[in-house]
């Protein structure tokens, strides 16, 4: 995972998406790299899991070389029309990139394009060894996806065409790229998750590299029929939360490839706390 | 004629909003009022407890559900409202044209102003027909919190606003006119990105949408007046990204006309739990419960401190509701939520 330039990471809300993004650039940056943590949805759910309250355009430096940055989509538009089509000076007023903004979500598939497009020339431009994506959840995420081919159907000669092209090419190279998915022992994510396998097989728009079970329950060795020999006390409220727990986490875990499980941290408070030692637990893993 | 009672439920992604709307819908039709629920994305089980059945989708009709006399359900799709909402507001050809548009499908799915304001739309026809005394609304994980009750304000500055005005021209003017104005810059550049035989067919399309203005703009302020009536339920769980929605959600109150009745804090563990321990006995049993309870009483603490500070931050009522050990699948499970959070039974049969 660490020798890709590109990890996108996602699963269906709630699962710990940021939380896992922040733990792979802390084990990248262990192993010595440089790293860009990328938040494309919400900057403060990834700031938190740095110890920050908020991210900006510009990467801020966290525990020496991992840098972050939110994908703000009217900034990305700007460095857009001045980095990739050298366009001098972009946005002059208020109205006018608004405006643009306006027409470039119209346009089905060029904003997905141009938002996707930052970590990827991000890539690209070779400041970072490792560019993590924290993506918007997987299914909008299949949409930034699938957003290259929109563009070069809808597009007929614009220059944003040529550029999709090679994007989507970089996504699709299992060298360079790889998609870490996540999901939890629940119902709902589970059923999500295998959809988005079925999405990602048949569409083959990007690799997956490591399906994560995050929040998994340990195992307790206490049967459903002890529990109910016990006396009415919290110790076997707790058992008996726990053991239920456990059978929805094996029926939903069941029908999936997972590669690596991680485990439900009891108890931590901090964000920062949870991704450092899922960052631990992570490389225990492997 | 009368219009319904509406309890609108909040709160991010994945915190349990569908099931907690459900439960409150029963709950409510129970005690003896017409009720109908709004749902969004319900899990399967749910949906069949809720007799909604894939027919029933991308229709936006309510039907009976099964073993509730009084409550009925439906699923929204926004882009079915759309076609409603388009049709009601558009001249015929302006209004065909619209929906045959390969942009039009685009902008109602994407523009989250635009998925919440057909919502609103939708749940304001609900309302103000008179067929039920309760409206719950489940609200669209994309668009939750703030955006919903921002949406009608924002959809009537976007069609209406400058920023189309200066797009299109200052009336709506013939066609193409956009294109023959590509001596502004911004359409010079806009050019460059998007080639200019894409950047006309846009133009052609915002022209047609300005021209749902006056319909939209009237239609807009009357939702809104019907929101600010509206009773609020936020839900969070103690994960650090609901609780940042929920208080980012009372934080922008002041902007929206609407209060809020209570947060709902959804999969509340037991306080109990917090010191107590397990059995003290040698048995691998004893010892299995022990450490068992240690790591709940951990995780019941930090579930107790997330509810301290929720409480502490935000002036409103709370309700806890329990964690339940299996994802509810019947209309009988659904109303035992509700009586068995008393907190949660005050604020609905208030």
């Amino acid at each position: 995972m660490l020798e890709r330039k590109l990890v996108i990471v996602s699963g269906k809300g709630g699962v710990g998406k940021s939380a896992i993004a922040v733990a792979l650039a802390l084990r990248a940056q262990r192993a010595g790299k440089r790293v860009l943590v990328s938040a494309m949805s919400d900057g403060v759910g990834t700031a938190i899991h740095l110890g920050a309250d908020h991210l900006s355009y510009k990467p801020t430096t966290f525990y020496g070389d991992i840098h972050a940055m939110e994908v703000d989509r009217a900034y990305a538009l700007e460095e857009y029309l001045k980095v990739q089509l050298r366009v001098p000076q972009a946005a002059p007023t208020k109205t006018f990139s608004k405006a643009m903004q306006v027409l470039v979500d119209t346009a089905p598939g060029i904003r997905e394009v141009i938002s996707m497009g930052k970590p990827i020339f991000d890539t690209w431009q070779g400041h970072y060894d490792l560019v993590v994506v924290d993506a918007p959840p997987i299914g909008q995420l299949m949409s930034y996806l699938r957003a290259p081919a929109v563009v070069a159907n809808v597009v007929p000669t614009g220059a944003i065409k040529d550029q999709s092209g090679r994007m989507a090419a970089m996504l699709r190279d299992p060298e360079q790229t790889a998609l870490v998915l996540v999901t939890t022992p629940e119902e709902l994510p589970a059923l999500e998750t295998k959809q988005a396998l079925d999405e990602l097989e048949s569409e083959r728009l990007i690799n997956l590299g490591v399906l994560i079970a995050n929040r998994v329950l340990p195992p307790l060795d206490i049967t459903p029929h002890q529990i109910e020999a016990l006396p009415d006390r919290p110790a076997t409220a707790a058992a008996a939360h726990h053991t239920s727990l456990l059978a929805l986490q094996d029926a939903s875990l069941d029908s999936l490839p997972i590669d690596v499980r991680l485990p439900y941290l009891f108890g931590v408070h901090t964000p920062a706390e949870v991704s450092a030692q899922l960052a631990d637990e992570w490389e225990d893993a492997l | 004629m009368k219009s319904s009672d509406i309890l609108i439920v909040t709160g991010a992604g994945g915190v349990g909003k569908t099931t907690l709307s459900a439960a409150i819908a029963v709950a409510t039709a129970e005690q003896g009022a017409r009720t109908l629920v709004i749902t969004v994305d319900p899990a399967r089980r749910l949906a069949d407890a809720l007799g909604i059945t894939m027919l029933d989708r991308a229709t936006n009709r309510p039907s009976r559900v099964p073993d509730a006399p009084l409550l009925d359900a439906v699923m929204l799709d926004v882009t079915a409202s759309w076609e409603a909402i388009t049709a009601r507001h558009a001249k015929p050809e302006v209004a065909d044209r619209l929906l045959e548009s390969p942009y039009f499908r685009a902008v109602a799915d994407r523009f989250p102003a635009a998925q919440s304001y057909a919502a609103g739309e939708q749940v304001a026809e609900f309302a103000m027909s008179g067929d039920w005394d309760v409206v719950v609304v489940d609200t669209p994980p994309a668009a939750g919190g703030i955006d919903f009750f921002m949406a009608p304000r924002k959809m009537r500055e976007l069609v209406g606003g400058r920023l189309l005005r200066w797009l299109t021209g200052a009336r709506v003017p013939g066609r193409n006119l956009i294109y023959r104005t590509t001596a502004r810059p911004m359409l010079r550049l806009a050019d460059i990105l998007l080639g200019s035989a894409l950047l006309e067919e846009l133009a052609d399309f915002l022209i047609d949408v300005r021209s749902l203005y006056d319909g939209l703009s009237s239609r807009a302020l009357a939702i809104d007046r019907l929101m600010s009536q509206a009773t609020v339920l936020v839900v969070t769980t103690d994960a650090p990204g609901p609780m940042r929605e929920a208080g980012r959600f009372f934080s922008a109150l002041p902007e929206i006309d609407v209060s809020p009745a209570a947060l709902i804090f959804n999969r509340a563990l037991p306080d109990s739990w917090i010191t107590a321990r397990g059995p003290m006995g040698n048995t691998a049993l004893d010892e299995a419960l022990r450490a068992n309870m240690e790591l709940w009483s951990s995780e019941a603490r930090r579930n107790r401190d997330a509810r301290v500070a929720m409480a502490a931050r935000l002036e409103v009522p709370m309700a806890a509701v329990p964690w339940l050990r299996r994802p509810l699948s019947d209309v009988a499970g659904l109303a035992n939520l509700v009586s068995s959070a008393a907190d949660l039974s005050d604020i609905v049969h208030r």
